[in-house]
């Protein structure tokens, strides 16, 4: 029984149906959503790890590897996203007691001066999935947000994102700010106009090519 | 002027057009700020590369937040970035019923129509480009990127009233920039490229028809842009009818060559960010000549930039490129 909730849930978020109401998939129309069947998971006694764990997580990873293929798109994976925050809903308590444990904390925002955030948004969400508890602070993030959030939460690690040539040359004194506040820090940048070489150029640890590879990344550090 | 299609057809030589006007802003004094709210200075600018340059044609700005502003959405004006959209100004079905489609009056529509005439009254010696935004994208800035993405799930209808709104606004405005002289429209499209082929066919290339229908002729040519597609929606693209079709630099153009008829126009597609702006005179070259001997074979490539080239673009680099696709010639 549990085993099927838990394997009816992975479905509803890797194919993104998020509640009874939600009219996609076609497939799944008129079904319970990843709202529902989690709210019945946990009445019929599956713990919240057993859901972070064996559907959330499991199908968040089929999601990242099926775009990173190319065999799903933006839609299909917010979609996705979506129908998994609507599990989460049923799970902040379990996070705010302790009695389900995070990877860690994800800081993240766009760097100031811009106001794109559909990349932002979706790599959040994707880290959200895989298992992290993530502090988006929004677009346009001035320096002083992104130290104040870091020394809040010393262990975290930090993204930044950039989808301007203009605004990613703000990166570099973000970095250089939030490492000297907490020396060791990692961080992660990405953005359409970015490369592995300008990461490093500006002392970021890590290029997030796509979210795929940037989830990898953030789990090597929590492994 | 020749008709542009059968100019590029017809040539013996690669043909060459990056996407640029910022090298012009750059050159007559003037920030970002001034050419996209001040139609003359525009023009100035399009003057000054079209002087500076041996380009193919020049372009306008591609700036995507004229036909938005246009609705009445606010958007952000820095000094030395093309503009930005603020906030959503449709959420749902109601806000989208009572949505009106904007006069051509709007915003800074008559700027850029000012521009586009100026330049096609003024520069003789090449054809002039008009740009404007592409339906789904114009949507997804009317609507909020990431929410129109779950919407064409959820809410179809609604957002294909929206769509329809856009294209009746795009149509209108497209007609207007024709009026002004101009060879051609280049419509961007890049938020299309983050669907699935069937979606960008669905919420894209339907609605892009509607324009190349409603413009394209012997005189008169799309070049329809989308940066993002990775190779899902080329089919989508070709179905739009448009006559061009120019691609981003997260696709390989020989395979797009090989997947398009060789009677319409393929543009693309160096790195306008990796290989314009950060790299080196020689590294420049070395990817122009690779792109160009890749795409040898097909007589209807014009070698471009990926999308718009951002400000501060080395000039060095330019000249590096064009230099490169003349000494290609020559051999």
């Amino acid at each position: 029984m549990n085993q099927e909730l838990l394997q009816k849930l992975s479905e509803c978020v890797e194919f993104g149906k998020i509640n009874l109401a939600s009219p996609y998939p076609p497939q799944m129309k008129g079904l319970p959503g990843a709202d529902e069947i989690t709210k019945e998971a946990l009445e019929a006694g599956v713990t919240p790890t057993e859901i972070l764990n064996d559907a959330l997580i499991t199908a968040m990873n089929k999601v990242g590897q099926k775009f990173s293929e190319n065999k799903i798109f933006v839609p299909q994976m917010l979609l996705s996203a979506k129908a998994m925050g609507a599990s989460m809903i049923h799970l902040k308590p379990y996070f705010a007691n302790g009695s389900v444990k995070r990877k860690g904390v994800f800081i993240l925002g766009t760097v100031f001066g811009d106001l794109h955030d559909i990349g932002k948004n979706l790599f959040g969400m994707m880290v959200e999935g895989a298992g992290w508890e993530v502090i988006d602070l929004g677009i346009d993030v001035k320096t002083d947000k992104f130290v104040d959030a870091i020394q809040q939460n010393p262990t975290a690690v930090v993204g930044i994102s950039a989808l301007l040539t203009t605004t990613m040359i703000h990166m570099k004194p973000v970095i250089d700010a939030i490492k000297i506040a907490v020396p060791q820090t990692k961080i992660i940048v990405g953005g359409a106009p970015l490369s592995a070489e300008f990461a490093l150029s500006i002392g970021a640890d890590a290029y997030g090519k796509n979210p795929q590879e940037g989830i990898q990344w953030l789990d090597s550090l929590a492994s | 002027m020749q008709n542009w299609i059968d100019t590029i057809l017809n040539s013996e030589k690669r043909m060459a057009l990056p996407f640029m006007t910022h090298p012009g802003i750059e050159s007559i004094g003037k920030c970002v700020r001034d050419a996209v709210t001040d139609g003359e200075v525009h023009y100035r600018a399009i003057k000054a590369v079209s002087e500076q340059f041996e380009t193919t044609a020049c372009t306008v700005i591609m700036d995507l937040t004229v036909e938005a502003e246009a609705f009445g959405a606010k958007i952000k004006l820095p000094e030395n970035e093309v503009p930005t959209v603020l906030g959503r100004l449709v959420a749902d079905a109601p806000s989208i019923e009572a949505l009106n489609v904007p006069g051509l009056d709007k915003g800074r529509v008559p700027a850029y129509l000012l521009a586009s005439k100026l330049a096609a009254e003024n520069i003789k010696d090449k054809p002039i480009f008009s740009g404007c935004i592409g339906p789904y994208s114009l949507a997804g800035r009317l609507y909020d990127m990431s929410e129109i993405m779950v919407a064409i799930y959820i809410e179809p209808e609604s957002i294909q009233l929206l769509l329809s709104k856009c294209t009746e606004f795009l149509i209108k405005y497209c007609k207007a920039l024709k009026a002004t002289g101009t060879q051609g429209v280049i419509v961007a499209e890049p938020a299309a490229g983050l669907l699935s082929g069937d979606d960008c066919m669905t919420y894209s290339s339907i609605y892009v028809k509607q324009i190349v229908d409603a413009v394209q002729d012997e005189s008169f040519t799309v070049i329809l842009h989308n940066c993002g597609n990775t190779g899902q929606c080329t089919d989508a693209m070709l179905a739009s009818g448009a006559n061009a079709l120019h691609f981003g630099n997260a696709i390989d153009m020989e395979h797009v060559l090989k997947q398009c008829p060789n009677d319409v126009v393929i543009m693309g597609n160096l790195n306008p960010v990796g290989v314009f702006k950060q790299g080196s005179v020689d590294s420049v070259k070395l990817e122009t000549k690779h792109l160009l001997q890749k795409t040898a074979g097909y007589k209807n490539f014009v070698i471009s930039s990926g999308c718009d080239l951002p400000p501060f673009v080395p000039e060095a680099n330019i000249r590096a490129f064009l230099e490169t696709v003349e000494k290609y010639n020559f051999q």
